[in-house]
């Protein structure tokens, strides 16, 4: 009997014990992948960002902070960057993060630069050298307003040890994931979880904690039982927790509920497309004042998402420009839709015969894009416009994105550090919402040109000009429904953990400055 | 006997060979262009050249024909090519995420086999009376719980409220005593009402009847004439089941975390990662298959007047 009861604690509790007081265990829906800093999925931002180090780092209200160059200067003709690298930084293996290892990780990046010609850096590079150990020198073809944000980026400007490489280009993979971040990996298992361990060269405040364990919890629900019944520490990160359980949780003594700062912007697109029916600029304003998106904010968003009024928030560098928002009016609304033609015919309104009945793509199995869409829906209803909501499986939604099939459809800003440089460079070519919407606006040559003119220049004067123009040509133009602001969302086990901050991009996770909850 | 059995299993060919060309012509025919799915779920924005350099990559490029032949011929040699997702082999992948699978079906097959039948022929012997309701009533629960409900409430009562097994993970053998439960929960229902009608329809037939009237016992009554007989339909449903255990493993994978061949599966469905789903419909086209072999099998052993192969 004394046998079997042995047996029992050793298969059927031990699981409970085997987390260490120094390890802090989180949930994500997918592994890590292969860690590779150069290339996309399966590679998981937020670990590329943990393993590896950029030259420089995205801080607090978008400034600029050195990170592996320890200082930085910038010719008078904004084309040349000198980066001074910082001298007591090693990789995990202990070798030296020198100008050396940087050339071979652009050398790697460039090699395959038709996978990264999203990011308008790598179009701007002209040339790049280790002038010496300790300096590494980046020449553009012309200045280049977004130089710094986008070499901050999660990926593909992160170094790799030259011990990482299996030959130039880093494209077909690498030989082992070795970087200079707070935490290396230190065990994988497929389906199951990541182990990362303290990087002890880590040339910053080491982590406090030993290891973080990240556990593969693809089901949203197994996650909050997950954290619940203590089988994980923290829940943080974009879609990790729902709302309703980020809100039911706050109210629960054992868990601390903390958002972020606002990080991208959750906007609908209307199609100013001229096949559609919202190609009219008038049905576009009739649509935008008839929503009343406090109510979204308040009744789906639960109040976690900040309302919003312009497509980037007025407190991101650049976008400040003064813009009169959209307000709540449905007398106005039907005003616009009158004088337009569209007159009402019993609970809908008609031109020459035809119904004004418009979609609005979303993806089928988001409740929270179903739950704003029936808001829109009951708010369009009132001014006689009929909205169809269409569900789509991901992929076609992305799709309809691109080949702007959608009347109206749900996007989001990419949040720092992309908005707005980054962002606004996208709209140009045809692979988003945007393009599709936008493209046959009579504005959006003189659009396009000015955003063209804001890559091209360094000079803030010129710069604060240009976004002025952009941003408010798009605000008038009527394409984009802000609905909200939204933030990053963490909860946490508070007798588990202590010092939480948030990370500055929605995929940087500040493990390494977190404590076990005993050592307060 | 052995005939059948290489008939059978010469069949597997061509229902391979129509299984794979009608998944690769409505994946390639459906509303989703595979090279924007791929470059989506590498997270690469899809520009016009970003689309065109993908459709030379996966030779999308090339006409319908040409690329099937050049896939097949590739499967032939187990090469099914790499996932749009992982970047991994598809096969690797696939043989990584089966034995979870293959242990969770197998142990909840193990399950309902030992657990329904003993409890059917016993309800059916000792009809209506306080266990045999209580069993119903139970057959009833079975049958009308959602499997993704029952798997929360385990895991709320036994590992939030009591704490007694952890809530997920597979790193000690406690870790599939829920799995196993929620996912054989209604197959067992099921299968121990099928036993109890079985048993009880057998218990009236004529060879049953004559066995009495020969004056044989009661054990060897049950045991040879009624038992073995009532077995044959058991046998049957549990080939059937077989594939529901398979179906019902995606959503027990899925709640406790067991890095299975299902979840990988649906993942893969979702994301349009078209290797591995024509991998996937091979491999299971090839199991269902093969189960109901078996099952044939088991039933010429139950029942010797079955002649396969010479009926017809």
């Amino acid at each position: 009997m004394r046998k079997m009861l042995s047996f029992f604690i050793v298969f059927f509790l031990l699981p409970f014990f085997t987390a260490y007081a120094e390890d802090l265990i989180i949930a994500w829906p997918v592994n890590a992948g292969p860690l590779n800093p150069h290339t996309y999925a399966p590679n998981q931002m937020y670990a590329q960002v943990l393993v590896y180090d950029a030259l420089v780092r995205y801080g607090a209200n978008g400034v600029i902070e050195p990170s592996l160059a320890e200082s930085w200067s910038v010719s008078d003709d904004g084309r040349i960057y000198s980066f001074r690298m910082r001298k007591n930084a090693r990789f995990s293996d202990g070798t030296p993060v020198n100008a050396e290892a940087v050339v071979m990780n652009f050398d790697a990046v460039m090699s395959n630069k038709a996978r990264h010609a999203w990011v308008g850096l790598t179009e701007k590079i002209d040339s790049y050298r280790a002038a010496g150990s300790d300096t590494f020198v980046l020449i553009l073809k012309s200045p280049y307003a977004a130089a710094l944000e986008e070499l901050s980026l999660p990926r593909p400007f992160r170094i790799l040890a030259p011990s990482g490489f299996d030959s130039v280009s880093t494209y077909k993979g690498i030989k082992k994931p070795v970087g200079s971040g707070p935490w290396k990996i230190e065990e994988s298992r497929l389906g199951e979880y990541d182990i990362f361990a303290r990087n002890e060269f880590y040339w910053g405040e080491k982590p406090a904690f030993d290891r973080l364990i990240v556990k593969v919890l693809p089901d949203p629900n197994s996650r909050v039982l997950a954290l619940e019944t203590g089988a994980v520490d923290m829940l943080i990160g974009e879609g990790v927790i729902s709302l309703e359980n980020f809100v039911r949780l706050g109210k629960n003594d054992k868990f601390e509920a903390v958002k972020s700062g606002p990080q991208q912007s959750n906007v609908i697109v209307i199609n100013a497309g001229a096949d559609k029916l919202t190609g009219d600029k008038a049905v576009r304003k009739a649509l935008l004042h008839a929503v009343n998106r406090q109510v979204v904010v308040k009744g789906v968003l639960l109040d976690v998402e900040a309302p919003a009024e312009t497509l980037f928030r007025p407190g991101l560098k650049f976008c400040g420009t003064k813009l009169e928002p959209y307000g709540f009016d449905p007398a106005l609304s039907e005003k616009l839709l009158d004088e337009a033609g569209w007159k009402k015919d019993g609970n809908i309104r008609k031109k020459n015969g035809r119904p004004l009945e418009i979609s609005l793509y979303y993806i089928g199995t988001d409740p929270r894009q179903k739950a704003v869409g029936e808001v829109i829906q009951g708010d369009l209803a009132k001014i006689g416009v009929k909205l169809l909501l269409k569900a789509q499986e991901e992929v076609s939604f992305y799709q309809a994105q691109k080949t702007g099939a959608f009347d109206l459809i749900f996007n989001s800003t990419w949040g720092a550090p992309f908005d707005p440089h980054s962002f606004l460079s996208s709209m140009r070519a045809s692979s988003h919402a945007d393009y599709a919407a936008q493209k046959d606006l009579p504005e959006k040559a003189a659009v396009d040109k000015a955003i063209n003119s804001i890559l091209g220049t360094s000079d803030e004067t010129a710069l604060k000009k240009y976004y002025d123009y952009v941003l408010t040509a798009l605000h008038e133009s009527g394409v984009y429904m802000p609905i909200s602001y939204g933030v990053n969302t963490a909860v946490y086990n508070k007798s588990r953990v202590a010092g939480f901050t948030f990370g500055e991009m929605k995929t940087e996770f500040m493990f390494h400055k977190m404590k076990p909850a005993e050592v307060k | 006997m052995a005939y059948f059995i290489i008939k059978r299993l010469l069949l597997l060919i061509p229902i391979l060979l129509a299984v794979s060309f009608i998944v690769f012509f409505l994946l390639r025919f459906g509303p989703v262009d595979p090279a924007y799915a791929y470059l989506t779920q590498s997270q690469i924005p899809p520009t016009e050249e970003a689309l065109a350099q993908t459709r030379i990559e996966l030779g999308l490029d090339r006409p319908f024909p040409e690329q099937y032949l050049s896939w097949l011929k590739k499967a032939v040699t187990m090469d099914f090519g790499i996932s749009y997702v992982t970047k991994r082999p598809v096969l690797d992948d696939v043989l990584y995420y089966l034995p979870v699978t293959l242990k969770l079906t197998g142990l909840s097959m193990l399950f309902i086999v030992f657990f329904s039948v003993p409890l059917g022929v016993y309800s059916a012997l000792h009809r209506d009376g306080p266990w045999d309701r209580g069993l119903s009533l139970l057959s009833f629960a079975g049958v009308s719980f959602p499997s993704f409900w029952l798997g929360f409430l385990l895991i709320y009562v036994l590992s939030l409220k009591l704490g007694w097994l952890a809530p997920f993970g597979i790193s000690s053998p406690s870790g599939y005593v829920m799995p196993v439960l929620t996912l054989s929960f209604m197959s067992f229902a099921i299968n121990m009402r099928l036993t109890r009608t079985s048993v009880l329809e057998h218990m009236g037939a004529r060879s049953v009847v004559y066995a009495r009237a020969r004056g044989l016992s009661e054990r060897n009554v049950i045991g040879k004439h009624v038992l073995k007989n009532s077995m044959i339909p058991i046998v049957t449903s549990l080939g059937m089941h077989f594939g529901e255990l398979l179906g019902g493993a995606v959503i027990v994978e899925t709640l406790f975390a067991l890095p299975g061949l299902g979840r990988y599966a649906v993942g893969s469905i979702y994301s349009h990662d078209y290797p591995v789903i024509q991998c996937f419909m091979l491999l299971m086209t090839a199991v269902f298959i093969l189960v109901n072999l078996a099952a044939d099998i088991i039933y010429a052993w139950l029942n010797p007047k079955i002649r396969y192969g010479e009926a017809g």
